[in-house]
């Protein structure tokens, strides 16, 4: 693992692409910024790792009846944040 | 910010089975990037997202409104941004079922997989509210 010692408001560059700015030191709490292309994921460790065994137990699972859903919640659609109109 | 309204999936989408591009793929499955969604008449609302390299293989996704009335899951502008989502009406949110025995399951609310309907891009997003929500909400089971 290479190491490399930064101060708070100094950088990493990544191939050239990707940016890791050191924000502030706020007691055990290291705020980084990252810049990269949308391509690029960016995830935490543990929710990626929890994610990902989700997805493998998801696609493991053995081949079951599906359960009848209560209709009660059959009524309202759900609503995603995050998308401003142009 | 704005809230937007999901629909139900275009069934239409369905019956032509097109193919839906992941070009991520999904968390553990990253070389997998395309897929097509399946509806089967009576196991209305719970879909198939079928791999297209490995059809023996799909996840089992349900849109998550049958699940929980006031899901909202927050979408980076990262996200938006890769997903190229103009309209808040192209977003489709599935999220992946887990069946756990007879008349059992849990529904992965904090790893949505959103996709585009106009460009039918999609990705697995986690949304920066996701800590709000369980990785393992149980069905609603009747």
């Amino acid at each position: 693992m290479l190491i490399l010692a930064r101060k708070p408001g100094e950088s990493i560059v990544i191939d050239g692409r990707i940016t890791i700015k050191i924000l502030r030191l706020d007691g055990d709490v290291v705020k980084v910024g990252i810049e990269a292309p949308t391509s690029i994921p960016v995830h935490r460790q543990e929710v990626y790792d929890e994610i990902q065994k989700a997805n493998l137990e998801a696609l493991n699972q053995p081949r079951l009846d599906l359960p009848r859903l209560s209709p009660s919640k059959l009524s309202s659609p759900a609503s995603i944040n995050g998308i401003k109109k142009k | 910010m704005n809230t937007l309204e999901l629909m139900e999936p275009e069934t239409h989408a369905t019956k032509t089975k097109e193919v839906i591009q992941l070009p991520l793929g999904i968390l553990g499955f990253e070389r997998v990037k395309n897929y097509v969604l399946l509806a089967k008449p009576n196991e209305e609302p719970f879909l198939w997202f079928q791999m297209l390299e490995d059809v023996k293989r799909a996840f089992l996704v349900i849109p998550p409104h049958h699940v929980l009335s006031n899901y909202q899951p927050d979408i980076s502008e990262q996200d938006v941004e890769f997903l190229d989502l103009i309209n808040p009406a192209e977003a489709l949110v599935l999220n992946i079922v887990t069946l756990r025995g007879a008349m059992k399951g849990t529904v992965n609310l904090r790893g949505p997989i959103v996709i585009n309907r106009r460009t039918l891009i999609g990705k697995q997003v986690i949304p920066a509210n996701a800590a709000q929500y369980a990785i393992q909400h149980p069905l609603p089971v009747s």
